[in-house]
């Protein structure tokens, strides 16, 4: 099944929205521009068939389920909290996920090692809800 | 120790490798759906990778030639395929798939090993790969 590109609308939408985040948070669009571009496409794909920007790594039973959590729009829970985009959309300076505030367990910090934030002043604005994310990951994973 | 992912990806210079894959592109790597899986993996006589991915994903497409180069390299020995989770959603779901790529490798029917992410190098999946296939180096 061929998919259908996603609007010119929603990919300007994304890349304004890529654009921002990076500068607000301290990170760096993905050295390859093709690796940003497929996010990206995905990101607006959902949000013309979805109306919000499901993170387009992950595999969702139920789409329409998934949207009525926050846990995986972008900027998802893992970003906001952790400064950790398992998608690489928002990576450090050589193109790896930060991985410096992932708790020790997390499939990240296990596939990646520790990768420093080398802007530690900037991103994580829901870094106190690390506490209620470990519980929805052990309670709903998704 | 650098995790092997890190050494992969630290290996790769993103700017001069070869465009990724674009979608409806055909790989090396077998096809695998929901309705051929049964056939090329569950009954497979020989061990079988299976690469979970999906066209917008940024992650499958950077270890989408490191998977194409696998599948030729052990032609014979071993399968390796790709499922399309956003056309094949049944395999998806009754394997537990959630953060893609996942690397699934199959014996006999059964999940040998789960690797989430791309978390080796195509070494390593090979050696495991020919292990099960009962090659020796």
């Amino acid at each position: 099944m061929m998919r259908q590109d996603p609007s010119e609308k929603a990919m300007n939408r994304m890349e304004k929205f890529v654009d921002a985040y990076c500068n607000k948070s301290g990170t760096f669009k993905h050295p390859n521009p093709d690796v940003t571009e497929a996010v990206v496409k995905g990101l607006a794909h959902h949000v013309d068939t979805l109306g919000r920007p499901l993170c387009p790594c992950r595999f969702y039973p139920d789409k329409e389920e998934e949207i009525k959590h926050r846990t995986w729009i972008c900027a998802c829970d893992d970003m906001q909290i952790y400064k950790y985009c398992h998608c690489l959309l928002f990576v450090n300076e050589e193109g790896l996920p930060i991985t410096e505030y992932l708790p020790e367990d997390h499939e990240g910090r296990v596939m990646h090692g520790l990768v420093k934030d080398s802007v530690p002043d900037k991103g994580r604005p829901l870094r106190d809800k690390a506490e209620e994310r470990e519980v929805e990951r052990r309670e709903r994973p998704s | 120790m650098i995790p092997p992912l890190v050494r992969y990806l630290n290996r790769v210079n993103f700017r001069t490798t070869k465009p990724l894959l674009q979608v409806g592109e055909r790989t090396m790597a077998l096809e695998i759906t929901d309705a051929n899986f049964e056939q090329e993996v569950l009954q497979s006589d020989k061990p079988v990778l299976v690469d979970f991915w999906a066209a917008w994903c940024g992650p499958c497409l950077a270890i989408a030639p490191m998977i194409d180069e696998l599948a030729t390299e052990m032609e014979g020995t071993a399968k390796v395929g790709k499922v399309d989770i956003d056309n094949n959603p049944t395999v998806a779901v009754n394997y537990g798939i959630r953060a893609i790529p996942t690397l699934l490798i199959f014996n006999n029917g059964e999940v040998a090993e789960q690797l989430v992410g791309g978390t080796v190098r195509k070494g390593d999946l090979a050696d495991k790969l020919n292990n099960l296939a009962g090659v020796t180096a």
